[in-house]
């Protein structure tokens, strides 16, 4: 992954003296292959100095909040004023709630907490990337005054560079997910988030209606759910959180149906709560298949102040669990029929899956058939969850 | 998008809601809304019989009109949903924030 013939040019802003060689024999592979390249900074105002001087133009910012001279939140409120659009990446100790928030406010684009992890690091370097260079064809897309039309369709690929395809390697639980975008309608998102203790957070999640709105809407409802998600334990909370956020100032009336769940793999527990969203398939490791009961949440952004609930679930050995978009249960083939959730209950009856990817196989090979010549009208997302049965 | 409008005594609108309403002409829709609600209106009510079809662009065209009667001590509240479009009300928890009535009757009842 390069930018235009060149290395991505990476600052890493950080005062403890260790971090420059740690990272240059962490990413030594990306730097000989020419990918990245890494310039390093002690303090907010040396990176100043860097962005300001470099010959090149820096591509991205990864910074720690506390330093000498300038620390990294005044840093982040500078960096625009150099180049709108570097994109950066913040690292703050776990749980630092209030700092990740302000960084967030700044305009940060993503966090990495401390101690580091390289290769979420390594993830979420190539995910800012990733979304730079969507951007940067946004930018040059209006540049061009070409049609709304594809301007449209580079907010979508905005949305599609931040879902994540890397998942925790985890033998006790298998995820996988897949999105098949409708041309031009974008709103739907999911995202996997590890926390503390091994238990990893799942979402999913539809905005309403499409385009550059939608698109943003999205990011936002995304940074504060994972900002929020790794500060409250509790999914219901979480909701009431990210709700009461969204709902500040939401004149245009955008809403996002949003589940949020974590999976504890130690003991199988999932507890979830759902703001507004289709609920779960669960396919039992015998074929039976059961939704998962609502807990009676609101879609977020409509009622400021709302307590969401959650409720909790036993996913036992050879069980996945199924979250979907409605772009699922609502496909509709040439007669005008919905796809429904009859039906998807029908695909897996009897036949339990053996793996997250062949659910979701499963699952699009009925709707693909279901739906024949039929021009897809929504986006069709879901997330699957499997339980091995026995662990390896 | 032209839509029946019916006026009932007290300053409440009756207005007959499509046949569907998605992402294509959800904003139409609003506009319509938009147009059937007169400045000395007092509450509307959105009358669902015919709704087959509701996407979440529609449901916020009816927020969005619901907040723009609220900020005004109006009230916005629908009735006579099809069963699919009740699903769509449940699962979004839409019927907790715009009350569901069962008919156009209950609702005008409910409005006095």
């Amino acid at each position: 992954m390069a930018t235009a013939g060149r290395p991505y040019k990476i600052l890493v802003v950080d005062d403890e003296l260790d971090v420059e060689p740690l990272v240059l024999q962490r990413f030594r592979r990306d730097i000989r292959a020419g990918d990245y390249q890494f310039i390093f900074a002690h303090n907010g105002v040396e990176a100043l100095e860097v962005l300001n001087t470099s010959e090149d133009r820096i591509d991205m910012v990864v910074s720690d909040i506390n330093m000498p001279q300038m620390d990294g939140l005044t840093l982040l409120e500078q960096i625009p004023k150099v180049d709108p659009n570097i994109r950066s990446v913040i690292v703050s100790a776990y749980g630092d709630m209030g700092n990740i928030r302000t960084a967030m406010n700044r305009g940060a684009f993503d966090f990495v907490t401390k101690p580091i992890d390289f290769e979420d690091l390594k993830v979420t370097i190539d995910r800012t990337l990733r979304h730079l260079e969507e951007w940067r064809a946004a930018l040059s897309a209006r540049d061009n005054l070409v049609a709304l039309q594809n301007e449209l369709n580079v907010a979508h690929d905005m949305q599609q560079s931040i879902l994540p395809t890397v998942f925790p390697n985890d033998s006790r639980y298998h995820l996988h997910a897949t999105m098949a975008p409708a041309r031009n309608v974008g709103g739907d998102f999911y995202d996997v988030i590890r926390l503390a203790n091994d238990r990893v957070g799942l979402a999913i999640a539809d905005v309403s209606d499409k385009g550059v709105p939608a698109a943003l809407f999205m990011m936002s409802s995304r940074t504060l759910l994972k900002g929020t998600a790794i500060g409250a334990e509790d999914p219901g909370e979480v909701l009431t959180e990210v709700n009461s956020l969204l709902s500040e100032d939401n004149d245009s009336a955008m809403f996002v149906t949003l589940l949020y769940a974590y999976y504890d793999p130690v003991d199988g527990s999932l507890v979830y709560a759902n703001g507004g969203h289709n609920s779960p398939l669960v396919v039992r490791a015998d074929g039976g298949v059961e939704f998962l009961p609502y807990t009676k949440g609101i879609a977020l952004g409509v009622a400021p102040v709302f307590t969401y609930k959650s409720d909790s679930f036993k996913i036992d050995p050879g069980d996945t669990i199924i979250l979907y978009t409605d772009g699922v249960s609502e496909a509709m083939n040439e007669g005008g029929e919905e796809f429904g959730t009859k039906r998807m209950e029908d695909v897996f009856a009897g036949k339990p899956p053996m793996s997250s990817e062949e659910a979701t196989t499963m699952l699009c090979d009925a709707l693909r058939e279901f739906v024949g010549e039929t021009t897809q009208s929504d986006d069709i997302t879901c997330l699957t969850l499997y339980r091995p049965r026995s662990a390896s | 998008m032209d839509l029946a409008v019916t006026q009932e005594q007290g300053g409440i609108v009756v207005i007959g809601a499509p046949e569907r309403v998605d992402g294509t002409n959800a904003r139409d829709f609003q506009s319509a809304l938009e147009g059937a609600i007169a400045d000395n209106t007092r509450a509307a009510v959105l009358d669902m019989s015919g709704l087959a079809y509701i996407s979440s662009a529609g449901l916020r065209a009816i927020l969005l009109i619901a907040k723009s009667l609220q900020g005004r001590d109006g009230s916005l509240s629908v009735c006579s949903l099809t069963d699919s479009v009740k699903e769509v009300f449940e699962i979004s928890g839409f019927d907790n924030v715009i009350p569901v009535r069962a008919s156009r009757e209950d609702a005008i009842a409910a409005l006095n």
